[in-house]
């Protein structure tokens, strides 16, 4: 029998979080621009930007604890802020603090208090879950960051959400570390069917576990779809062949130079007939493969290139 | 729910023995000190008028344990319970603002519902004080009766009872009353330095200012002393409890005008900050 017998009722629901002109501003910032955003019910999201896109922000008004200045918002199917809403949700929003005093066990179960749950809370089984069964009784003024993110983590999970919020689940944890985490987050999109929506910047780890993502950029979607569709549309033919010089006379601006092979942006469609070409013009092809761009080259394109080392050194005299 | 929100301050408050031990256990343990100090410089005293007197010793009054619960409800609202509650208050209301662990409670209650939480968690701590205070102050006697070697009875009939439940009613929502002082002070400032701090300098300042009011032309009992200073309406609400305040003085409203200083200064520190709370932004603490 499932965990969550409950979430038969969110069959008939395809979106679980949808926006509308959603605008945050904090004096002249405005932190969220108009957002319009549709949520899939199911699997992971990823919700990328760099710093200050807004992703916190949209966090903050999903979970009721800031208000949107324009816009709509649904949660569910229903009002952010609404506390019957919000007790469907569980949250890690940043590094989590916890009274200094207490346990492990004993925050998990002030929680389930404040979530009116008795023994239903399933503590120890959450806490093996994360990987603390071993400093349950320890006081959390000695945890590491990484053992505050995984309490964090069982805390938001242990009232059998429907949806999870979790930004930078990841912070601080060691490589097992992030494997596990990986490993529980989709098993409980997979296996429980929670819909879980991600926010980090550690895009490899995105990139292997998330279905779909949005990318932010300065309060807007810059970008939004399936992490394959995304990847994929930033796909190049590697061609290692020469003389280098030839290829890219043919290809002009859509060639780039990777190593000792060329990158060509082209669709997949035109490969054959590139290949044609190349060979015509009395090229020596090696090796010719597809390969997918990752999900930090589909970041950076929409958000913008990152500064060169010359340029963080000038700004860092400057500062 | 208001009861889940009740039961999880309440389960975090009993975690923290630190404030447990100074906001409840720490003034009556003094008291109850105090009491045995002065119980056997009394035996001490007494000891030496029966060798010069031995013609008392046998006239000693027998102890009475009701006398004694009476005299310890009259000093229940004293200035070292209500600063020592304080701490525990001060902990309550600001915890979530100091360890940031509103966003994990916020989707789960509505605003109101948490803030009244803490609110029941601190009356029901009030309570426990005030329950350990009396405690103590029965204990103390006991010992004094058996250092003092006196009967110990236990007196309590006619209008004691109903006395002693004015005069603990009185202390209690006079504590209360102190309390949301802090409440509102951490709302509006998200510091327990403040809800620490702010009440007891209004108290202070009401304790200095209030010698003041005859500078004024303000008496004890005039309706612009009572308002200002809601010790002077506890002061008063327990003459009149105590009987000792004259009919004609009472038929002027003392009563209501006293009742009514309490209120306000309740419900006023509490409504401010229950609507401060309801529009705060929780994100950052």
């Amino acid at each position: 029998m499932s965990a969550y017998p409950h979430r038969a009722k969110l069959d008939c629901m395809t979106a679980v979080i949808e926006t509308t002109g959603l605008t945050k501003t904090y004096g002249a910032v405005r932190a969220l621009d108009g957002l319009s955003l549709s949520i899939p019910r199911g699997g992971v999201y990823g919700v990328l930007g760099p710093n200050g896109a807004g992703k916190s922000t949209l966090f903050r008004i999903l979970l009721g604890l800031i208000r949107p200045t324009a816009g709509q918002v649904r949660v569910l199917g229903q009002h952010a802020g609404d506390p019957a809403v919000m007790r469907r949700i569980g949250s890690m929003i940043e590094t989590p603090r916890f009274p200094p005093y207490m346990t492990a066990r004993q925050v998990l179960e002030w929680l389930a208090l404040a979530h009116g749950m008795g023994k239903d809370a399933a503590i120890d089984a959450w806490l093996d879950r994360v990987g603390l069964t071993e400093a349950a009784n320890r006081k959390v003024r000695g945890f590491s960051v990484g053992m505050l993110q995984r309490l964090g983590v069982a805390a938001a999970l242990m009232t059998k959400p429907d949806l999870v919020i979790l930004d930078e689940p990841t912070s601080g944890m060691d490589p097992p570390g992030i494997q596990e985490m990986r490993a529980l987050i989709r098993s409980l999109a997979d296996d429980d069917g929670v819909t879980i929506i991600l926010a980090s910047h550690q895009l490899l780890e995105v990139q292997r576990v998330c279905d779909r993502v949005a990318i932010f950029n300065r309060g807007k979607l810059a970008a939004e779809g399936k992490v394959s569709d995304l990847t994929a549309s930033g796909e190049r033919l590697r061609l290692s062949a020469t003389p280098l010089a030839k290829i890219m006379g043919v290809l002009g601006d859509k060639g780039s130079l990777d190593g000792d092979a060329v990158l060509a942006a082209i669709p997949r469609a035109e490969g054959p007939g590139l290949l044609r070409a190349l060979i015509e013009q009395g090229v020596d092809i090696d090796e010719a493969r597809w390969v997918g761009a990752d999900l930090e080259s589909v970041f950076m394109a929409e958000t913008g290139p990152a500064r060169t080392d010359a340029q963080v050194r000038e700004a860092l005299h400057a500062g | 729910m208001l009861a889940d929100a009740i039961r999880s301050e309440a389960y975090r408050l009993t975690r923290n023995r630190a404030v447990l031990s100074w906001s409840l256990i720490f003034v009556p343990l003094v008291w109850l000190a105090v009491l045995i100090g002065g119980a056997v410089i009394d035996a001490k005293v007494d000891r030496m008028a029966d060798q010069l007197l031995p013609q008392l010793a046998s006239a000693r009054a027998a102890l009475d344990l009701g006398d004694t619960l009476l005299s310890a409800a009259g000093q229940l609202a004293n200035p070292a319970l209500l600063a020592f509650l304080l701490i525990g208050a001060a902990t309550v209301f600001s915890s979530d603002y100091r360890w940031e662990t509103w966003r994990l409670i916020t989707a789960r209650n509505s605003r109101p519902n948490l803030i009244m939480g803490k609110v029941g968690t601190v009356k029901l701590m009030t309570l426990a004080g005030l329950g350990l205070f009396l405690l103590a102050a029965l204990i103390g006697a006991v010992i004094k009766g058996v250092v003092l070697d006196k009967d110990l009875v236990f007196r309590f009939g006619g209008e004691e009872p109903r006395t002693f439940g004015l005069l603990f009613l009185l202390a209690y929502v006079r504590v209360v009353q102190f309390l949301l002082l802090s409440l509102l002070a951490a709302a509006l400032t998200r510091s327990q330095l403040a809800a620490l701090f702010v009440p007891l300098a209004v108290g202070a300042a009401q304790g200095l200012l209030i010698g003041a009011t005859p500078l004024l032309g303000w008496s004890t009992i005039d309706w612009q002393t009572l308002l200002v200073f809601p010790g002077a309406a506890y002061e008063a609400l327990k003459s009149v409890v105590l009987g000792g305040v004259p009919a004609a003085v009472l038929q002027e409203g003392l009563v209501w005008r006293a009742v009514a200083s309490l209120a306000l200064w309740s419900f006023i520190p509490f409504g401010l900050s229950l609507w401060w709370f309801s529009r705060q932004d929780l994100s950052k603490e």
